[in-house]
């Protein structure tokens, strides 16, 4: 949305007046005190030791204790063997004070643990296998420090730099001390002197006219990593900044606290509405990734040595502000082993229903029944496709959620009728704040049942938000998000059907009058401070909502949620988009980067809103912006309030005709959208992705980010310049030919080619070597394309062969969880073309044949004969432009979910 | 048939290309009840071509009123060439549901071309065209159901209501354009007679005019005499007027001349206790000494001196004022009966105030507001709070050339608070009231009205007319 804040905003015009984000309502690492304390630390100091003889090894687990010497605090370090080449290390303390927090709902399952032994031990240190290829981790004593090796390689060092740093939970010292304690203090002085070291920020802090209680005091966790060999890290969404990690040395690290950021400004480390704590590092020789398991505010810090005559390395320092240090080591060491180590621990990305990959349009507001009927019309008067149209926070009645406008929106369900019978889906907001009003049935429920966040004084926590004064729900609550589910029933959310579908805005959550337009870190969830929590928030209001609509069905139907705010696991649940973004060039450009960084972390499902959220765009930036989100997962148009009106249809026939053809290139491609995203529910890669993932050798894709991959066979390297002439486009692979889409032009790849181009261009290329199935009829919506015939593209590559994947199944049930669906390999070699059952077990039936084969880069035939499963045998007819060398098959005609085989002779 | 239209199409090239294809296709619904056949050799679902299927017969039986015409046609040719000419194919391939022509030539009744359309006969309602793209999608297009013969909608027949509805319409529309027309008349008439009114009385003022000017060459001399003379006196009657210093902007130069009674640019004791007494006691006459004190010391003081000493001991009030004067600065009566009432209102709306924003925000949610239109000037929106913003001045009429009077632009209304100020288009459309049928706001300050007039009827509508095909 919505987003933003109206008073945010008239306070923005009343102090700078100004179209940037106002830097001042968010701390800087200086301000947030955790941060200074633990960033002030000097590497190579460190106190910590293992105590070796501690350590207990049972088959999978071992356990050590460290002790910081400047204190005698004791942790208790925990480490085990994950399947899949992951390692995964727990710190706590060995007795806190009380307990500290972990994270749960993250992990799908208890991760699998695998053996590990001991090879060798002296009093220096320990040296464990770690079974496969030599892999070994070494733990020194003093000061305490993990090598994980291969070989005689290091991949990765833990406190090398002796920044670990935990902080226990203590007594506040204006509280009575327990005697036992000071008699420790008085037995060691030094430890006195350690503990009576009370800054600023430890039991309180205030930042603006916001004061932070801290009744738990400091309790911070730090360690360091460092990467010999790398210089490339990735990862860490959500940052409007480069797809590439900056070092952090000469500014701040980069920030992970889910923020309502108004207007956000580009490159720069500043947090966004979302986080996940995974980075992946890459080098030619492996890639590895860091899970850093925290729901708290966490700064990252970036350092290397690049440029340097040394090896080069990366050092990252990860900083929370509670919980405990529980961190999973991926070992890769192939980019993809990588997304499925980290699938295996947080789930793939949710396998969303077939239209929700068409395109979406969306207004804050569509403003009466009337307004969304004439908006749909319009788009079939301009013969443009579209699957959803959305309803912003304007449709409610008064901002109560699961309610509608009694005169804008008097008869839903005729809405909803109307668009049912065009094949169509509407999404309708729903924000987690909820208005106190004792005449809302919400409201009531949530109030009587205890469910909502306390504040620190034991009250139902009240912000400020769109309905004015709101509540917010405990969504870490089990009970409290079954109860949420239950209210999408269609007989509880009236007015609805079940082509309506949900978005969860503001969950960061935005409190227009909080600390950082959030919440309190000293409300409470039950035992637990939001502190601890805050960064799970927005993961927890998707996932009620997500149980919600497969509830309503009875657990047939797959739903479709979008969100705004999310944490490492969100890829479970929906969509996610990059939040209010402005109608400007650059935010069209970092929609590749932010994209791209997200799917490095498990969520493919991401776009940006098309046109730029505030701030009217240009013809020329709407133009580009629909060619460029045509290749992107999420296709949503969206505007806010006080912008013009921007339906494809307002900028003259010219215009309206470009959008409706970047628009057509999108639903041609649907099958290859959705194939991919099953691949991505099955194996967690990514569907949109950095050149490197699939050249992870090729040096000089590490940095690109402005061409990527949609799966492995399509690169695509949108116009996002004004007045562009031309692009250049980096075709990788020096034994690859890569085909231009639109005109079947064949390219060598390992070279950069410039491209010129009109308005119309939108630079897109098909590996050599590669099927991809197309829908050409592209009709009202992707739902009614359902029954339509497939045309195959394959491109050759310099051994004459190709090969890709067919998926089909009835695109919005569960089922293909029971096996309902088609899936077959399409193999062209030896002037053969088959296509065979990849799932014999399944079972499904489509109405969809094959009308029609072109290959690239093919020679002229002679005949062309396709035999099916039951041994016919007929002749095809076929075209052949010799000029680009392409063989188009007439209307072979055999279903798309039969055995066949098809000679080229 | 294919070889009828490639022979019709050399035969008539220069006849448009929409009368082209309705001679070409008159049942491109090809199917309806008799469908393509889906069984094939291969695949359920795939239609085949149509030399094996009745759409053939189809074309036969729609494409000429000869039908044996057409079957010599198609025994000779046995192909069809694309209408743009830029290929020809066997006539087998004719709506095979397989796209040939790249203008989609070939495909008129299947869903195959990306560029082509279907022919919607519609018997007992309108014929019209669809994207190809909407054959077989499975949403009821044509009314005649011909749109869907191989898809899983159920559609009905639903031409004849439809025209039926249409025809009743078109009947009203008709009746409103010959009343609207009639009362359009009746308005131009009336503007006729008023303007030949206007036009004589126009000539008589004229008359008049002629006769004023003389007139007022003479008063002009006289009025400037006046003016002079009524300056003075007004001078002279606002410094009459005491009270006026308790206006701040009043003249320091008026107060002067006032109390200088014999106008000779300076003030005198004399004339300071002519004219000057002490606030608390009205009625004593101000000694000399006190006089001199007020004049500084000096025996005379000029208008710059005034303005720097007595004209603040004036306008503070607290010690002395000018005479006969109906109170002093700043010192208002408590007892006055207006501040009496004023202060009861303020105690009043105090009261009230708690229950005013309780209900503020109900009354924000249920307020609706009053447009109002006045042509050729501009227009307003009223909330029912009585609060009126102006959405706009009358700025130019805006329709297409072809109806240019149809639709106009109201501009620079009351400006929005993120730039930019609020508008109006007003299109007018013909009916027998004039009112203000709809308002809308599809962009924040940008409005959209729908204005019925008589005025905006047009005789050619009436011509136009929808005929139906029975």
């Amino acid at each position: 949305t919505a987003s933003k804040c109206d008073c945010t905003l008239k306070l923005m015009f009343l102090s700078f007046g100004t179209w940037a984000v106002d830097k001042g309502n968010f701390k800087t690492c200086e301000q947030s005190a955790f941060c200074k304390r633990q960033r002030a630390l000097k590497p190579g100091e460190s106190p910590y030791r293992a105590l070796l003889e501690t350590m207990e090894l049972t088959n999978t687990r071992l356990t050590l204790q460290l002790i910081n010497d400047n204190n005698k605090v004791r942790l208790l370090l925990e480490l085990y063997r994950l399947q899949g080449n992951i390692t995964r290390v727990k710190i706590n303390e060995l007795k806190p004070l009380k307990p500290r927090y972990e994270v749960p709902d993250v992990l799908i399952r208890e991760p699998t643990t695998e053996p590990l032994s001991v090879l060798s031990q002296d009093e220096n240190g320990v040296v464990l296998s770690l079974g496969v290829e030599s892999q070994r981790v070494i733990i020194s004593a003093r000061p305490f420090r993990l090598d994980i090796m291969e070989g005689s390689d290091v991949l990765m060092s833990l406190n090398s730099r002796g920044l670990l740093a935990f902080e226990h939970l203590r007594m506040r010292k204006d509280t009575q001390a327990d005697p036992e304690a000071e008699k420790k203090e008085e037995a060691d002085p030094t430890t006195k002197e350690e503990e009576e070291k009370v800054e600023d920020g430890m039991w309180e802090e205030t930042f603006k006219s916001h004061t932070d209680s801290k009744p738990n005091g400091p309790s911070a966790v730090s360690l360091d990593f460092s990467l010999p060999g790398v210089e490339h890290v990735y990862g860490i969404p959500e940052h409007a900044d480069t797809l590439r990690l900056k070092t952090t040395d000469n500014g701040d690290p980069y920030r992970l606290y889910n923020l309502d950021v108004f207007q956000y400004e580009l490159y720069n480390p500043m947090a966004l509405y979302g986080s996940v704590p995974v980075m992946v590092a890459h080098s030619a020789q492996r890639t590895t990734g860091i899970f850093w398991l925290n729901a708290a505010e966490t700064w990252v810090d970036i350092s290397s040595n690049t440029g340097s005559s040394e090896t080069p390395q990366t050092d990252v320092r990860w900083i929370s502000e509670s919980g405990i240090i529980d961190i999973f080591i991926m070992l890769g060491p192939t980019p993809k082993d990588v997304f499925s180590q980290y699938a295996s621990l947080t789930g793939t990305q949710s396998f969303p229903p077939l239209a929700s990959l068409g395109y979406h349009q969306c207004r804050w507001n569509y403003n009466d029944q009337e307004d969304v009927k004439s908006v749909d019309a319009g788009f079939d008067e301009h013969d443009i496709p579209y699957d959803f149209i959305w309803l912003d926070i304007e449709h409610t009645d008064g901002k109560r959620y699961f309610t509608w406008d009694p005169h804008k929106f008097a008869t839903p369900k005729e809405m909803l009728q109307g668009l049912m019978d065009k094949k169509r889906k509407m999404v309708a907001i729903v924000d987690p704040h909820i208005k106190v009003d004792g005449n809302y049935k919400i409201h009531n429920e949530i109030r009587s049942r205890g469910f909502y966040v306390k504040n620190k004084d034991g009250g139902d926590y009240e912000g400020w938000c769109w309905p004015g004064s709101a509540s917010y729900p405990d969504f870490t609550r089990a009970d409290m998000r079954a109860w949420w589910a239950s209210m999408f029933a269609y007989d509880q959310y009236e007015g609805t059907m079940e082509n309506l579908y949900t978005w969860n805005d503001m969950n960061e959550p935005s409190v227009f009058n909080g600390p950082e337009v959030t919440m309190h870190k000293d409300a409470t969830h039950g035992a637990w401070e939001h502190r601890d929590i805050h960064n799970l928030y927005g993961l927890y209001v998707q996932m009620a909502t997500a149980e919600g609509l497969i509830q309503r069905s009875g657990g047939v139907e797959r739903p479709f949620v979008l969100t705004r705010a999310f944490f490492a696991g969100s890829q479970r649940l929906g969509a996610v988009w990059t939040g209010d973004n402005a109608a400007e060039w650059g935010h069209l450009k970092i929609s590749i980067p932010m994209c791209l960084s997200m799917g490095l972390v498990g969520i493919s499902f991401c776009g940006a809103d098309i046109g730029g959220f505030f701030k009217s765009p240009s013809t020329e930036l709407l133009v580009r912006w629909y060619q460029a989100g045509a290749y992107q997962p999420f296709y949503r148009a969206h505007a806010h309030v006080d912008t013009p009106r921007r339906e494809p249809w307002l900028f003259g026939p010219e215009n309206t005709a470009l959008i409706r053809e970047a628009v057509r290139q999108r639903y041609t491609l649907l099958p290859y959208w959705y194939q991919l995203f099953y691949r991505a529910h099955v194996t967690g890669e990514p569907v949109m992705r950095p050149l490197w993932v699939e050249y992870p050798q090729d040096l000089a894709t590490f940095a690109l980010e402005d061409e990527y991959l949609i799966g492995r066979d399509l690169l695509v390297h949108p116009v996002v310049e004004e007045g562009a002439r031309g692009v250049t486009a980096y075709l990788p692979g020096k034994d690859e030919v890569w085909f231009d889409v639109h005109t079947f032009q064949k390219h060598n790849g390992a070279q950069n080619l410039y491209i010129p181009v009109t308005m119309s261009s939108i630079p897109v290329f098909q590996r050599g070597g590669s099927i991809i199935p197309r829908k050409l009829r592209v009709r009202r919506s992707s739902t009614c394309m359902e029954h339509d015939p497939y045309t195959l593209y394959v491109a050759l590559n310099l051994q004459r062969t190709a090969d890709g994947e067919l998926y089909i199944d009835d695109g919005h049930t569960f089922n293909y969880e029971k096996k309902e669906f088609i899936y077959r390999k399409l193999t062209f070699a030896n002037k053969v073309l088959s296509s065979v059952n990849l799932a014999p077990d399944a079972k499904f039936t489509t109405d969809s044949w094959i009308e029609r084969i072109i290959v690239l880069g093919a020679s002229k035939p002679s005949k062309v004969t396709l035999k099916t499963a039951d041994g016919q045998e007929k002749q095809l007819e076929f075209d052949f432009d010799a000029s680009m060398s392409v063989l188009t098959v007439r209307k072979p005609g055999m279903n798309a979910g039969a055995d066949w085989t098809m000679t080229f002779q | 048939m294919a070889a009828q239209v490639a022979l019709r199409r050399q035969q008539a090239q220069e006849e448009s290309e929409a009368r082209d294809l309705r001679l070409l296709y008159p049942c491109t619904g090809i199917g309806g009840e008799a469908g393509i056949p889906q069984g094939s050799s291969i695949s359920a679902g795939v239609p085949v071509s149509v030399s094996s299927s009745p759409a053939a017969a189809c074309f036969d039986v729609f494409g000429s009123e000869n039908q044996k015409d057409d079957k010599r046609f198609y025994r000779e040719r046995k192909s069809f060439l694309c209408i743009d000419g830029s290929r020809m194919i066997p006539f087998e391939q004719v709506n095979d549901d397989y796209c040939d022509c790249e203008d989609g030539s070939d495909e008129p009744g299947t869903s195959a071309c990306p560029r082509g359309r279907f022919y919607c006969t519609n018997l007992g309602f309108r014929p019209h065209y669809i994207p190809s793209s909407r054959v077989n999608d499975g949403i009821c297009d044509c009314c005649d159901a011909s749109d869907e013969y191989n898809s899983h909608a159920r559609c009905q027949n639903t031409c004849w209501n439809l025209g039926q509805r249409e025809r009743a319409y078109v009947e009203g529309q008709m009746r409103t354009l010959d009343e609207g027309l009639r009362l359009k008349q009746q308005l131009i008439e009336e503007g006729v007679l008023l303007w030949r009114e206007k036009q004589a009385q126009l000539r008589e003022l004229q008359q008049v005019a002629e006769d004023l000017q003389v007139k007022l060459e003479e008063h002009r001399r006289k009025k400037h005499e006046a003016d002079r003379l009524k300056e003075q006196t007004l001078k002279a009657l606002e410094a009459g007027d005491g009270g006026l210093i308790r206006h701040q902007n009043s003249s320091v130069a008026s107060i002067f001349h006032l109390l200088d009674s014999n106008k000779d640019g300076s003030l005198t004791v004399d004339e300071i206790k002519a004219k000057v007494v002490l606030v608390h006691d009205e009625q004593r006459v101000l000694s000399e000494d006190e006089a001199l004190a007020l004049l500084d010391r000096g025996h005379r003081m000029d208008l710059s001196k005034f303005q720097s000493t007595l004209w603040d001991v004036l306008t503070r009030g607290d010690t002395v004022k000018i005479k006969d004067t109906q109170g002093a600065p700043g010192s208002l009566s408590s007892e006055d009966p207006h501040l009496k009432a004023a202060d009861r209102a303020a105690e009043w709306e105090a009261t009230n105030l708690k229950k005013v924003e309780e209900a503020y925000e109900t009354v924000n949610m249920e307020i609706r507001y009053t447009y109002t239109l006045c042509p050729f000037n501009q227009v307003t929106q009223k909330s029912t709070a009585g609060v009126e913003v102006s959405l706009g001045m009358w700025g130019m009429w805006t329709g297409k050339p072809k109806n240019h009077y149809s639709q106009m632009v109201y501009e620079n209304g009351e400006p929005c608070w993120q730039g930019g100020s609020r508008s109006t288009t007003v299109t007018l459309t013909c009916g027998t009231e004039t009112a203000l049928r709809s308002v809308k706001e599809p962009s924040k300050c940008q409005y959209i009205m729908d204005f019925q007039t008589p005025v905006a009827c047009q005789p050619v509508l009436k011509q136009q007319g929808i005929h139906s095909e029975l």
